[in-house]
């Protein structure tokens, strides 16, 4: 089984009819994802890729059982999108636009929080089970990046996702479930709080994540770790050794503040840990043998 | 968005936070105005970006206008480019206070830090002194509430006049950190004068990029731009930093622009520029490729791996910038993602021998760069 996403989910769209939700809802549902319906107001009665659209999500769920939403829409409307999801009962939702206010993300983090609900984003490419189903915008006739395996995948980032995955594929391993939880400084979700489902998961055999330098997602992971949260094993790669400090190059999540964050202390607290941390994309899949994970 | 000293001041005057009396100086010619205005005892603070103005001697505390006068020459002339010199009045100070509010992300919170120990490196204060900091989450729904600000006054062992102050400029503070839709908003120091009043003797605050929409009032002054490099990113909005390195990196993608940029240290290479050419960049190869060769540097490296900026859109950018363009220095690429294939057939038909692999293509760049 993977995680957060299978075939059986059904999927809502919200912003189907936009060019980036209608292009990507054709690669999902190319995948094998049970997209049923989207929603983009003022547009209900149209059909996207045979889906019918409504006005609100409130409007579709009159018509469909959904499980989950997909959320395509800008980032300044996408704080409303996300708590009408919510409101409407959806405990499951990934979020995509790079963008969003921060005091936005502030919000919706705490919203999802008391609704008890998974919202993966913003800034990131979504979820995806390879050869099963996905959430987001992942070019999965990649072979050599989207391969299905054993192991489990949690990134802050996008093309150094491709990047460290078509390593692991490489050594010849392959992904189980990979989530972005994305490159803002607050993400809705963090690394420690999925890590009880890949523990649970019994096709992901390992986890890598993907960090940088910035926050304290990746303390987080060593302390589930520490606490025996998560007990299988975990490498680690890491950009931003050699960063210039307080230059933002790109993610605003990845800037060392409050004198927390640096790679040097991620690198302390996840070695600690037992968690073994690569150096180069390069040698994650080499690390995932000395821990001598299975390749399936 | 980081603001300088001047325009935090200017924000903390709209939000009726007191600071010193102060002129802002372009030019050594307005240094006599400026010290007529806020007269003797006075400081003059470089207006730059980067911390530890004191210790790199950008602050200087100043008793006649003679030796005042010399150092606004002194300051204007360094290499660095000062844009303003702050001339600021001294003030009779008891007690520095340290006070900020930013994002915990942990807890979807804002928070607030004040120590009764300011004047410092928080930071340090932060590993040394833990115990002199205290630390309070706020629930952004119902925003600082005024018995935290109390609260946080009477910890800081304030006398009744000074804590009700205190607690009312924290509840403006946190008003503007809302309002300007801050990552970070600091006052340190906050002074507390010999006659009890509270004056924010320095302040930084950055503005969330992602919030610039709504506060379009705040601008980064236009006349501060360092170069022609970064005059042009700035107009097409690219992101970029120069550095002063031999490779000119052109880079899609956060994650992979750190990892890149660690891989050229590893290899003993160091980096001209980063220039992010992913999100919406995709398709700015011409202007990209543009900025790059105004960069002294000796190679330029493109890396990607895009879902969304297609492969082939980059490639085929890249083709017509080389064509028109005409670079002086060799070109490395390594274009992967969706529609790899259509762009590695672009970029040989181009005379390019496209490469596939990051840490391959870092050692040619790095090798190339040292000739």
């Amino acid at each position: 089984m993977s995680i957060f996403i299978d075939r059986t989910t059904k999927v809502l769209v919200q912003g189907i009819t936009g060019s980036e939700g209608s292009f990507w809802t054709k690669h999902m549902i190319d995948l094998g994802t049970q997209v049923v319906c989207g929603v983009t107001p003022g547009k209900e009665g149209q059909v996207v890729e045979g889906l019918p659209v409504y006005h609100s999500v409130a409007r579709a769920l009159r018509k469909h059982d959904v499980e989950a939403s997909m959320i395509f829409v800008p980032p300044k409307l996408t704080k409303d999108a996300v708590f009408e999801a919510l409101a409407s009962g959806i405990k499951k939702i990934v979020t995509m636009a790079d963008g969003i206010p921060l005091f936005d993300m502030v919000a919706i983090r705490q919203a999802a929080l008391e609704h008890d609900a998974l919202v993966i984003g913003g800034n990131t490419s979504g979820v995806i089970s390879p050869e099963e189903a996905m959430m987001g915008s992942f070019p999965h006739w990649i072979e050599r990046v989207y391969k299905k395996g054993n192991i489990g995948v949690m990134t802050r980032s996008g093309s150094l996702t491709n990047e460290v995955t078509a390593m692991i594929v490489k050594e010849g391993y392959g992904v189980s479930t990979l989530i972005g939880v994305g490159g803002d400084p607050v993400p809705a979700t963090r690394f420690a709080q999925m890590l009880p489902y890949f523990e649970q998961d019994d096709e992901t055999e390992a986890v890598v994540i993907i960090g940088e330098l910035g926050g304290t997602m990746e303390e987080e992971v060593a302390d589930a770790m520490m606490q025996g949260i998560f007990t299988k094993p975990l490498v680690a790669f890491l950009g931003g050794r050699t960063a210039p400090k307080g230059q933002k190059m790109g993610h605003a999540g990845a800037i060392i503040t409050g004198g927390k964050g640096s790679v040097e202390d991620k690198i302390e607290a996840l070695t600690k840990a037992g968690a073994l941390v690569a150096e180069r994309p390069s040698k994650v899949g080499l690390l995932l043998e000395q821990l001598q994970v299975k390749k399936k | 968005m980081k603001l300088y000293e001047y325009q935090v001041k200017e924000l903390f005057v709209q939000a009726k936070i007191p600071v010193p009396n102060s002129y802002l100086i372009k030019s050594a010619t307005e240094a006599s105005k400026a010290f007529e205005v806020v007269g003797f005892p006075c400081v003059i603070k470089s207006q730059v970006l980067s911390g530890g103005r004191g210790k790199a001697g950008l602050i200087q505390f100043v008793t006649d206008e003679k030796k005042a006068f010399n150092e606004v020459v002194r300051l204007f002339s360094l290499p660095q480019r000062i844009p303003y010199l702050l001339i600021e009045e001294a003030v009779d100070i008891a007690q520095e206070v340290y006070a900020s509010f930013t994002i915990d992300p942990a807890s979807g919170q804002a928070l607030s830090i004040v120590s009764a120990t300011g004047g410092v490196d928080i930071e340090t204060l932060a590993v040394n002194e833990p115990e002199k900091i205290i630390q309070t989450k706020i629930d952004m729904r119902i925003g600082l509430q005024p018995y935290q600000a109390n609260h946080i006054a009477y910890e800081c062992g304030f006398s009744v006049e000074v804590a009700k102050k205190f607690s009312q400029l924290l509840m403006k503070l946190y008003k503007l950190f809302v309002q300007r839709d801050c990552e970070l908003l600091e006052i340190n120091p906050l002074f507390i004068t010999t006659s009890n009043e509270l004056v924010a003797g320095d302040g930084k605050c950055s503005i969330d990029d992602n919030s610039m929409f709504r506060q379009s009032d705040i601008t980064q002054p236009t006349d501060i731009v360092e170069n022609e490099a970064a005059r042009l990113a700035n107009e097409e909005g690219i992101p970029f930093i120069q550095f002063d390195g031999d490779i000119g990196l052109m880079c899609a993608g956060a994650g992979l622009t750190t990892t890149v940029y660690d891989l050229i240290h590893y290899e003993g290479g160091s980096v001209a520029n980063y220039l992010e050419f992913g999100g919406p960049n995709y398709k700015k190869a011409m202007k990209a490729m543009e900025i790059c060769l105004q960069v002294e540097s000796k190679v330029i490296l493109i890396v990607t791996f895009g879902t969304i900026a297609r492969a082939d859109v980059m490639a085929e950018g890249i083709v017509d910038a080389i064509a028109k363009l005409k670079p002086n220095r060799p070109i490395v690429t390594c274009i992967r993602g969706t529609n790899e294939v259509e762009a590695t057939e672009m970029l040989k038909k181009a005379g390019l021998t496209p490469l596939f692999d990051t840490e391959e293509a870092v050692r040619l760049a790095v090798s190339l760069a040292k000739g």
